[in-house]
Parts: C-alpha cells; sequence; structure tokens
C-alpha cells in the first residue's frame, strides 16, 4: 500500500530538503511505500485532502482541529519543545518599542500563514487592536516582510518566531522585536486517516525511532526538530483543540 | 510572599505600603457559601506573550494548571489542582459573572464564554485576564472544562473596574 505524506505548507523554505530526507528514513525504516506531499498552498492541501489522497498529514494546529474532529483523522505524534510560536516586529529606528504602541490605521505586514495571524490578533488586543483596524499588507514570504518593515513601507510585521529566529543577523539588526508569543501549548502535529489504521505501528515507530541513531538524528536536525517527535494521544489532541478553540475569537 | 520568590518578579512594580497593605475579607460567592480571604491592591502585570491555561472537572475542580498559572498565583501547583476555581475569586468581581459563566457552559452544543475576570492571587495581589471558557467534549459528553486567559488592555481594565463596581453595588457588596 502507498502512503501519502502531506506536509502543510508554512513549513520554511530551508526545511524542503528535511522533510524530502524524512520521506526517505520513513521508508527504510518502517518498509512502507510512502509518497511525499509538498502542497504550496492551504487551498491546495485543502483540495488533496477533500479528494481523499492524504493518508498522513503533518498539520499546523488549526488546520488538525478541523482534520480530527470533522474528517476523523487521529493525532499519533508531536515535535518536542517545539510550540508553534509568532514575532510582531518593526523597524530598528520605529518610534513602537511595545505592542501597546500599535495603533488603528497601521499597515502591518505578513506572510498567508493564518495561525500566525491569529495568534497575532490575539496579541494585539492589549492595544485595543481587532482586525479591521489595520491596513494588512500581504508579503510572499518572511523575508519579504522583513524587506517591507526595513524600508518602512510597513509599520510592523508577523512573523512564524522560527522564520524570524533564522533570519540573518543583519536583517534583525534593522528591526526590533515588539513582542514574542510563548503559548507554549500550540504545536504542529502528524495526524492518519483511518484507511491507513493498519500501517500506523510501523509508520509511528520508525517516526519516534528517528532520534535513536546518527542518520535519523541527521533528517531531525534538518527539520529543525532536533528533539525529535514523542507519541501523542487523542486526549493531547483534544485538549489542544479545546485550546485553540478559545483563541478563535 | 517577597518579589523574588515569584518567577514574574522581575516584572514586578516596585512595592509600594499603600498597595501591598493586606486586609482580610469575608466572601460570598453566588450560590451563597462564603470564605474568608485577604487581599490588597497590588496588582501583577500580566506575563507577555503568554496564556494562562486552567481545566476542571464538573465540580469546578482544578485538574490542570499550566505553568503560566502556577507562577502567577503563587500558589504551587500541588496547592492548585484539587482546589475550586473559585479559589482564584476576588471580592471585587460580581456574582454575576460567575454566573453568567456557568450558565453559558451549562448550554448544549459548543458553547463558549468570554469575559473580563480580576483573579486573586495566594498573596492578596491580583491580575486580570480576559478569559474564555469551553466544555471539554469527548464522544458527545460533557467531561469538564477549559479556560484559557490572555491579557486585556489597560482602558479594558479601567472600563471593567467601573463596571463592576456598580455591579457590585447593585449586588449589595461583595
Amino acid at each position: 500500500m502507498k502512503l501519502n505524506l502531506l506536509i502543510a505548507p508554512d513549513f520554511a523554505p530551508e526545511r524542503f530538503a528535511g522533510w524530502h530526507m524524512l520521506n526517505t528514513a520513513l521508508q527504510r525504516k518502517s518498509g512502507l511505500h510512502i509518497h511525499l506531499l509538498t502542497p504550496a498552498s492551504a487551498a491546495e492541501q485543502n483540495k488533496l485532502i477533500e479528494d481523499g489522497k492524504v493518508d498522513v498529514v503533518y498539520a499546523n494546529p488549526f488546520d488538525a482541529a478541523a482534520m480530527i474532529r470533522e474528517q476523523g483523522f487521529t493525532a499519533i505524534a508531536r515535535p518536542i519543545d517545539k510550540p508553534d510560536e509568532m514575532v510582531i516586529a518593526t523597524g530598528a529606528d520605529s518610534p513602537l518599542n511595545e505592542v501597546e504602541d500599535l495603533e488603528a490605521g497601521q499597515v502591518i505586514a505578513l506572510t498567508d500563514n493564518k495561525d500566525v495571524k491569529l495568534i497575532g490578533l490575539r496579541l494585539m488586543e492589549v492595544a485595543d487592536l481587532v482586525e479591521d483596524d489595520i491596513e494588512w499588507q500581504m508579503a510572499e514570504n518572511y523575508q519579504a516582510v522583513a524587506r517591507m518593515i526595513i524600508s518602512g513601507d510597513a509599520h510592523a510585521g508577523f512573523f512564524l518566531a522560527e522564520a524570524w529566529h533564522s533570519l540573518s543577523n543583519l536583517s534583525k539588526s534593522r528591526m526590533k522585536m515588539l513582542i514574542e508569543s510563548k503559548l507554549a501549548d500550540i504545536s504542529h502535529v502528524l495526524l492518519t486517516h483511518p484507511r491507513m489504521a493498519d500501517s500506523v505501528p510501523a509508520f509511528k515507530d520508525a517516526l519516534l525511532g528517528l532520534s535513536g541513531d546518527t542518520d535519523g538524528q541527521q533528517v531531525l536536525d534538518s527539520l529543525g526538530i532536533e528533539k525529535g517527535f514523542e507519541p501523542m494521544e487523542q486526549e493531547d489532541a483534544e485538549f489542544m483543540i479545546d485550546l485553540m478553540e478559545t483563541l478563535l475569537d | 510572599m517577597t518579589n523574588s520568590a515569584r518567577p514574574f518578579a522581575e516584572m514586578l512594580p516596585p512595592m509600594n505600603p499603600a498597595d501591598d497593605a493586606v486586609h482580610e475579607h469575608e466572601l460570598t460567592y453566588f450560590d451563597g457559601s462564603s470564605r474568608k480571604v485577604h487581599i490588597s491592591q497590588r496588582e501583577i502585570p500580566y506575563p507577555k506573550g503568554r496564556l494562562i491555561i486552567s481545566r476542571t472537572d464538573l465540580n469546578s475542580i482544578i485538574t490542570h494548571a499550566n505553568d503560566a498559572f502556577v507562577e502567577l498565583s503563587g500558589y504551587t501547583r500541588e496547592e492548585l489542582i484539587g482546589q475550586p476555581q473559585c479559589i482564584l475569586r476576588h471580592p471585587d468581581m460580581p456574582r454575576a459573572i460567575y454566573q453568567s459563566l456557568w450558565e453559558t457552559l451549562a448550554g448544549d452544543g459548543r458553547p463558549k464564554w468570554h469575559g473580563y475576570i480580576k483573579n486573586l492571587n495566594k498573596d492578596g495581589s491580583h491580575y486580570w485576564v480576559y478569559a474564555t471558557a469551553v466544555q471539554n467534549k469527548r464522544d458527545g459528553k460533557v467531561v469538564g472544562y477549559t479556560s484559557v486567559r490572555r491579557e486585556m488592555s489597560r482602558s479594558k481594565i479601567d472600563e471593567m473596574t467601573a463596571k463592576y463596581k456598580e455591579m457590585i453595588a447593585a449586588e449589595g457588596g461583595g
């Protein structure tokens, strides 16, 4: 049986090779035939899932909620100590020094990562700001968000924390961070579809066993998931979904 | 408790004898029960970027408290787990707010309650939060509740302080 493994489209471009290395390692360790799917957008991801072409998915937390509750996926694992966090930053010389300084009518640059936007909106509540107060400026990627901030085209920008921290020192020196979320309990998760139930034990063993050997560790390092994956029970996933439910409004 | 004992010590405002003076207060809950609490006027700033998370069982007994909750409250995790959620109830909170919380959560479907809350710490200080509470539904059955709190703006704190004062006066005291 061939399994389709879909990686949510919000991964950093420099991790692309790492996901292919993971796919190769999982096949070798599990003996399963796994095909990697790397959709370029959320729309493409949703289409693949709706068409029933996805057996395993490395899902962002907000999509995972719908996949579990509405499409019958089961959570089997999550990355260790790798919560999804975001950063709001402004220009180094900006008069803004904290989130409370943001004002209605200002321009905020962001990518199409909806998790980052949602968490960012929650963090901006301290400034009494809601979505409609802001002029949103879409950017292709986080480097473009940084450029818009540095050039003064945006008052501030939203970053996936991992993307912010992997910007060059030069870029970061021309900006300043207003806030970094520390939600801690929300992360990407690995979900499996019921149709691959028979293959789950082999897949899960291969995934959790990556941190046990040198080759596997190399794969994890290339993904930026240095500590590997830990098993996730359905209740862990339900807890995370309950938590995210509270952040939606 | 001294500042140094609290992990958020670096964020705390300087000691102020007027704010830090602790006095005893008899607190009456909306179900008519009461207990004595110690309160001061000292406000603890909300920890930036974090969420305060707790879960309770169906009887409102705390079953889970995340690190931010434990650190801010001044209690140890062991002291919090097994206690009723109302251990956090501040006398400046109107009873009607909690009544609305529990009435909402008793609803069908996937009810969600939002509200502004002033929580009481172990040492009598307090912090303000915007709280959201949802049912924990498993296999169609409610097995408990999750409450997630986040930071609210200073203008909202001022607004709710005034509003709750009026509500408490209308309720006939705290």
